[in-house]
């Protein structure tokens, strides 16, 4: 059958681990973000486990590439991977872009280990285990929903290439100062509840969030309030996609004056993103559109993308309407698509960075590429405000808690 | 046939009297004009026509398929007199601009052919259009809606997959013209699996969900629904499409829409953002606000009142 379900005791013959796969995580948070979403499984086939790991670079590109009727590169098909490499490298690896073989080895024996203690939040609030907690419990229902997890692991130790550290350089001062305002915004909501500081409820708590809010904050009193996933506008570009069920999966379609591209990625906000192959300048510097302006172009055998005029409800890393982008798309071998980006925004990185992520061919008869049908089944949004409006209601007549006082930001695994 | 003299009329002013007669003998010779505006059209390498580009419907079959008189706004009450009902509060302060064209229907025999209860469901859905279709709500709109709706969409013909991006709501489907499995579920925009006879690009849809319209009418469907494309060439800047609906659960019998789809040819076309995901939330959620926000407007002549209601469980998750 198309749907090939890893099953939960082949997971638990696994073993599970560390620096990797917290990487890892941190990674894929804005796709997985959420819990209260329209959350449905993700089944795009799998891999089997036994793949090989691949190749590093050098050893690939030599074939020739599938060529489209018109000349160009084949870019098309259905890509997704099933190899899993940080997006920021882990510092003990200082300046190598890639491991050792004992080094892949030991990282892989820990991600089967980290693999094997799935649904439980390992992460302590104010000092105790969270067992128990709100925390636990979303993570526990995630769980089930993000599928099986990644089993390989590449030889990369970041898809991050430039800077030299691999890793996202320095925020501006303007940016940190951003981002330090939303944070403190974020854990006043928090405050008082088992996620947040020890203290009473925060009289910010009826505050306008600082930016136009995409995170989980702990309020649901407007639909702002909840976080762009769980209102379905589908994830930012450029989009870096996971591993495993949940990963997401793209299909590209070319023609000779354009290539789209649709993402089946986070829960169930897949979008198409048209790239037009053409020389016309960018639009007007104050039209917005919410995955830019592409504009793609030859440069031998790549597609090479700019992307302009991102808007300020956008949120990439910290990056709104400042964001440029210059994707790079290249069909390596009859496997392997590369795409690459350069990210820059004066405004919020201190230098521009370039990461690379090589997606790997899936079988086009056995993937499917799901609809993704998030904001028509949302009943998540719906349920948030409409459960949190009951429960104020059950606080005035004395039957329940304040819900000012729970934690509904914090869980379901996307901040470990 | 009657494209066939209208071209001629075109062309006759273009070459001048001298072409008439030369013109008259091609017509008679058979190669009918329509003939001769396809072989202009783009191929792809392996000789099929190539429909890639930007296109958009020019018509009012997203306001009702069959023929329909102008209204003053579609929703409306009684008025002093039986034949002039008056615009109802929702849309009164919007005027002239929130009327609804008149048109020339696009069914074959303008005739929906309902079951008798099929059409009682379709008048009902008629009078409670602004609870109902769920383009107010920024859903999906669905296969043959989507390709008629007043919006540009773009086609990519690739190798094996066309695909299909609609501005509005960044719906898309893909036409699979290789080898795929069954769709497993229903889904929005169903599941398209074409092939080519002549130059006619045939799509067999199938997969899809009972809750998209097919216009601001209430014309509905089942989930039985089957939808059979036909995409022809008619000038390398017109494609004529063609969709036969079957769907027994609804319908006495197949019937089919028929209308011209044309390139969008401004030079700087490109599909725009059309997000009404983003723009309905108050119309879905703001009832559900801890403060209401829209409670009055204003203006000269009127102020319109909005009392929000939350209304029962079965409808509120049955949006």
């Amino acid at each position: 059958m198309r749907i090939k379900r890893q099953s939960l005791a082949f997971l638990g013959a696994l073993t599970a681990a560390v620096t990797i796969a917290v990487a890892l995580e941190s990674v894929t948070v804005a796709d997985q973000a959420s819990g209260q979403g329209a959350a449905r499984p993700r089944t795009a086939a799998q891999a089997p486990a036994s793949r090989p790991t691949a190749p590093t670079p050098a050893a690939r590109g030599t074939g020739k590439i599938p060529r489209t009727p018109w000349g160009a590169p084949d870019l098309q098909g259905i890509w997704n991977t099933n190899t899993l490499v940080p997006l920021e490298r882990p510092r003990e690896f200082g300046t190598r872009a890639f491991m050792t073989q004992e080094e892949h080895a030991k990282a892989l024996a820990d991600l089967q280990q980290r693999n094997e203690r799935p649904g439980r939040d390992s992460r302590t609030v104010a000092g105790q285990p969270a067992v128990g907690t709100e925390k636990d419990v979303a993570r526990a229902y995630n769980e089930f929903w993000f599928g099986d997890k990644p089993t390989k692991l590449s030889m990369r130790t970041s898809m991050i290439t430039d800077p030299a550290d691999g890793r996202v350089p320095p925020y501006t001062p303007e940016a940190t100062r951003r981002m330090a305002d939303k944070r403190e915004f974020l854990a006043a909501l928090l405050q008082g509840t088992s996620g947040g500081k020890p203290g009473p409820i925060s009289p910010r708590r009826a505050d306008r969030s600082p930016d136009y809010n995409l995170d989980r904050i702990n309020r649901s009193d407007n639909p702002e309030d909840r976080g762009g996933p769980e209102r379905c506008f589908g994830s930012d570009v450029p989009v870096t996609m996971g591993t495993g069920t949940f990963g997401g999966v793209m299909q590209l379609v070319q023609a000779p004056d354009s290539v789209s591209i649709y993402y089946d990625v986070g829960q169930g906000s897949g979008f198409a993103w048209v790239i037009p192959i053409t020389n016309r300048p960018h639009l007007p510097k104050n039209i917005q559109l919410y995955r830019g302006d592409a504009i793609g172009r030859w440069e031998g055998d790549t597609l090479v993308v700019d992307v302009t005029n991102f808007s300020d409800e956008t949120n990439f890393r910290g990056s709104r309407e400042n964001l440029h982008l210059i994707q790079r798309f290249k069909r390596v071998d009859a496997d392997t698509l590369s795409v690459e980006f350069t990210a820059e925004d004066p405004t919020t990185w201190t230098r521009p960075w370039t990461a690379i992520q090589e997606l790997e061919k899936a079988d086009e008869k056995t993937t499917l590429v799901l609809e993704g049908g998030c904001h028509e089944g949302n009943y998540g949004l719906l349920g948030m405000m409409l459960n949190t409006r009951a429960a104020e209601q059950a606080f005035k007549e004395g039957k329940g808690p304040d819900p000012a006082t729970q934690d509904n930001a914090t869980g379901g695994g996307a901040e470990n | 046939m009657r494209r066939g003299l209208k071209g001629s009329t075109v062309l006759l002013g273009a070459f001048g009297a001298i072409a008439l007669l030369s013109l008259a003998v091609i017509a008679g010779q058979a190669p009918a004009p329509r003939a001769a505006a396809a072989s202009q059209v783009k191929r792809q390498a392996n000789g099929k026509p190539d429909f890639s580009g930007i296109w958009q419907a020019n018509n009012t079959a997203n306001w009702d398929l069959v023929t329909h008189e102008a209204l003053p706004a579609r929703v409306m009450q009684p008025g002093v007199h039986a034949l002039a009902p008056v615009p109802a509060a929702p849309v009164l302060a919007l005027g002239a601009v929130g009327g609804v064209p008149p048109g020339m229907g696009v069914v074959e025999g303008d005739v929906i052919p309902y079951t008798p209860a099929a059409l009682q469901k379709k008048k009902d859905n008629y009078e409670h259009w602004l609870d109902r279709d769920p383009e107010i709500k920024c859903y999906q709109p669905g296969v043959p809606r989507a390709m008629y709706m007043p919006y540009p969409f773009q086609i990519l013909q690739g190798t094996n997959k066309i695909m299909m991006v609609f501005e509005y709501a960044n719906a898309q489907r893909t036409i699979h013209l290789d080898q795929v499995e069954p769709y497993p579920n229903d889904s929005w925009m169903g599941h398209s699996v074409g092939h080519w006879e002549g130059d006619t690009l045939v799509v067999d849809v199938t997969s899809q969900i009972d809750k998209t319209w097919f216009d601001r009418a209430g014309d509905f469907h089942s989930d039985a629904l089957h939808v059979v494309e036909r995409y022809t060439p008619m000038t390398p800047d017109a494609i004529r499409y063609e969709a036969t609906i079957t769907d027994p659960a609804v319908f006495m019998r197949p019937w089919k829409i028929a209308m011209p789809l044309y390139r969008r040819l401004e030079p700087n076309v490109q599909l725009m953002d059309y997000r009404c995901i983003e723009m309905v939330e108050e119309l879905l959620y703001g009832n559900l606000r801890k403060q209401p926000l829209v409670r009055k407007w204003e203006g000269q002549t009127m102020t319109v009142s909005v009392e929000r209601r939350i209304p029962p469980p079965d409808i509120l998750y049955e949006r």
